[in-house]
């Protein structure tokens, strides 16, 4: 019984991790352990795994959770030298009930451990319910690490979410050759009309994106997102600006989330004469140097809190900008509240912008991206 | 049950299967729960051939459905033999038969056309049912393929109910290019498919190629395991490293070297900037260890290498369970 609530519990935990453990997982995990022979660590392990886990993404988080529970508790010789204790001829037997007894006392002692781990830890968040929905509050390492755990999640998320966009959007010409051919079985009635796929446009995408230690994490994230989406964004080149602005699509191409910031500010001239987020500067320059590159296919996307240190926000370079583009969006890590306080220019620059959204966390960064 | 398990690897390893305890209990709990398996992992890393493998250890036939982008029914479960109807229905249209006969006829088991879902499923014996790439199907299928793989039958209107008598094992593999649905995943076991360990790759090597010599796969499984360190759009993975060393044995090679690896990259890269970062890879050996290749190139004269090597080759230690066992227990 004390088992069963260890198991109880690390589902519990798993789920707080983030990762979808239904009933029915569960119920699987159970009726495979009943299988195994729990004294080889693989079996344990792996039929844990096959059974709650459906997603290679997870892994990370469910090895750690595993390793709180069952990893430093439960010593592999002990477990089986206790086994051996129970008596002999239950052990090469494998009878269920009698291993499972034995093991149900040594995890009940683990169980206990659990307890006292529990405690000890218990500046672990609780009722976080998704990690997605976290805020980029990314004062400690620790909480870096953690996105960059869901990194590769929301990517593929994001991808599959894309992938239905477009196939959705398939109301199109016929295809009469195929139409026609499908109708011969049907005696020459086309039942069945096939349209053409339209091939959708891939924008080509300038990201203007601020690196002052402000917002740098969020928009690096964002930017890294967006270049890992290859498949959908084919040509996606990325500025970072503080009040200077250089390309900075080099850096992020194969860039380690980790060194990303380092990275930029040693290897871009984004820093300027102030050092200052300025930018109505950044804008000009940009518009100065890679103007005549904007076309009718271009999207530009701006990653910033729009806080320009009462500098002048030169507004109208935007407007210039607009007219020679398709679209421009605003990305602003701040809650919608703030954005027309203190030295935010947002107020201004969105007159330009045909869309802006708050993105403080994960989940609003995906549906962000879709509405592209 | 640890025997079921360890018999499980046996015959995986007699079917041409090397897989670990991991692996091997995801087979068994398969087997014990009746689950189908959903495996996943990088392209060419064994997920088509642990079905095969499967199939050949439990002597069973492999049915393969190979999914693809636009899939439907009427390719993957059954579809009428439209043709033969209309043939039929013109053949006794000159007999006045009652029109009720002529309908019973042409809907009878005679005009279908069974796809392999169904094959699977009316299959008189157990089969192994390999369904691949199911990534690429469109989420219509997937659902379609949920009601099959939870009861294991299939409603034909006209015929009424097939209902499997043995219920198939089922493998699912996925390249991952798009996330399945949750109520697909929920049904199945989750297997994921990592590049193998380096001297795991060279029992496989062993393995898949009975003529390479020893050292041969051993440096072929040590350069593959660092170039799949490096950057590259596509990581070789063990079906290339296997073309890889049947291609050197081919070239009569018994022993990498700098210019015969430069000559033979093509196979492990699979796109033209993967090559080129490759090829001056090899050229400077920076983070290569072409160690044993280096001791011979140096040596320049052929002869020690050639005693050590024959010395080596016929005390090529048979490949047994046992040694299998003991790679795993030095693992541990």
């Amino acid at each position: 019984m004390a088992f069963f609530h260890v198991m109880q519990r690390f589902c519990e935990d798993l789920r707080r991790e983030g990762i979808p453990v239904t009933p029915s997982h569960s119920e699987d995990c159970f009726r495979a352990l009943s299988l195994i022979d729990w004294s080889v660590e693989d079996f344990f392990y792996s039929s844990l795994f096959a059974t709650l886990i459906k997603d290679y993404n997870y892994k990370p988080l469910f090895d750690n959770v595993y390793k709180r529970y069952f990893k430093s508790q439960i010593d592999l010789e002990r477990l089986k030298q206790q086994l051996l204790k129970k008596g002999d001829e239950s052990v090469p037997e494998g009878e269920a009930p009698e291993g499972a007894q034995a093991d149900s006392e040594v995890k009940a002692q683990a169980a206990e451990n659990q307890g006292s781990f529990k405690n000890k830890s218990s500046s672990a968040p609780d009722g976080r319910k998704n990690p997605l929905a976290q805020d980029f509050r990314l004062d400690s390492l620790d909480d870096v690490r953690r996105m960059e755990a869901l990194f590769p999640l929301i990517a593929k998320r994001l991808a599959s979410k894309m992938i239905i966009k477009n196939k959705r959007n398939d109301q199109n010409f016929i295809n009469f050759r195929r139409t026609m051919r499908k109708s011969m079985s049907t005696g020459g009635v086309p039942v069945d009309l096939i349209t053409r796929r339209k091939q959708k446009e891939k924008p080509i995408l300038f990201c203007l994106c601020d690196v002052s230690v402000s917002v740098l994490q969020f928009s690096c994230f964002a930017l890294a997102l967006l270049a890992s989406l290859e498949k959908f964004f084919q040509h996606v080149r990325s500025f970072g600006f503080v009040d200077e602005i250089d390309e900075i699509t080099h850096l992020l191409k194969h860039a380690d989330p980790k060194t990303l910031r380092a990275n930029v500010l040693k290897n871009a001239k984004v820093i300027g004469i102030r050092g200052y987020s300025n930018y109505g500067l950044s804008f000009k320059h940009f518009f100065e140097r890679y103007g005549g590159q904007l076309s009718q296919k271009t999207t530009v996307l701006i990653f910033g809190d729009g806080r320009n240190n009462w500098y002048d926000d030169e507004a109208w370079v935007l407007k210039e900008m607009r007219n020679r583009s398709k679209k421009i969006y605003w990305f602003n890590p701040e809650e919608k509240e703030n954005w027309f306080t203190g030295d935010s220019r947002m107020k201004e620059y969105l007159k330009y912008c045909d869309r802006s959204f708050e993105v403080t966390n994960l989940l609003q960064m995906e549906d962000a991206f879709c509405q592209l | 049950m640890q025997q079921d398990i360890t018999e499980i690897r046996n015959g995986m390893y007699q079917a041409g299967y090397i897989c670990d305890d991991k692996t091997a209990t995801t087979l068994f709990l398969a087997e014990a729960l009746h689950k189908p398996i959903l495996v996943e992992g990088p392209a060419g890393v064994g997920k088509t051939a642990i079905a095969q493998a499967f199939s050949r250890m439990k002597g069973l036939p492999l049915i393969r459905l190979q999914c693809y982008e636009g899939i439907d029914e009427s390719k993957a479960l059954y579809e009428w033999d439209y043709k033969r109807q209309l043939l039929h229905i013109q053949a006794v249209a000159n007999q006045t038969i009652d029109v009720k006969e002529v309908e019973k006829d042409i809907f009878s088991d005679h005009f279908l056309l069974r796809r392999p879902l169904l094959t699977a499923i009316s299959c008189p014996t157990p089969t192994v049912l390999l369904i691949d790439e199911i990534d690429k199907v469109d989420f219509e299928f997937e659902a379609m393929l949920l009601e099959l793989l939870s009861e294991f039958q299939v409603t034909i209107p006209e015929f009424g109910t097939v209902k499997a008598e043995h219920l198939p094992f089922v493998f699912l593999t996925s390249n991952a290019t798009r996330e399945l649905s949750e109520a697909l995943k929920r049904r199945c076991l989750y297997l994921y498919l990592d590049f193998p360990e380096q001297e795991l790759e060279e029992q496989i090597l062993l393995l898949k190629i009975p003529e390479i010599p020893q050292q041969l796969a051993g440096q072929i499984a040590s350069v593959v395991r660092k170039i799949r360190q490096v950057q590259l759009k596509k990581l070789p993975s063990i079906a290339e490293s296997i073309d890889w060393g049947r291609s050197l044995i081919s070239l009569g090679k018994d022993d990498l070297d700098v210019e015969t690896a430069l000559r033979t990259l093509n196979i492990l890269a699979k796109y033209k900037d993967d090559l080129h970062k490759l090829d001056q890879m090899v050229q400077t050996q920076k983070n290569l260890n072409f160690q044993p290749v280096l001791g011979s190139s140096l040596s320049t004269g052929t002869t020690p290498v050639q005693e050590t090597k024959s010395s080596e080759a016929p005390s090529k230690p048979a490949l047994t369970m046992k040694t299998i066992e003991k790679y795993y227990k030095n693992k541990k």
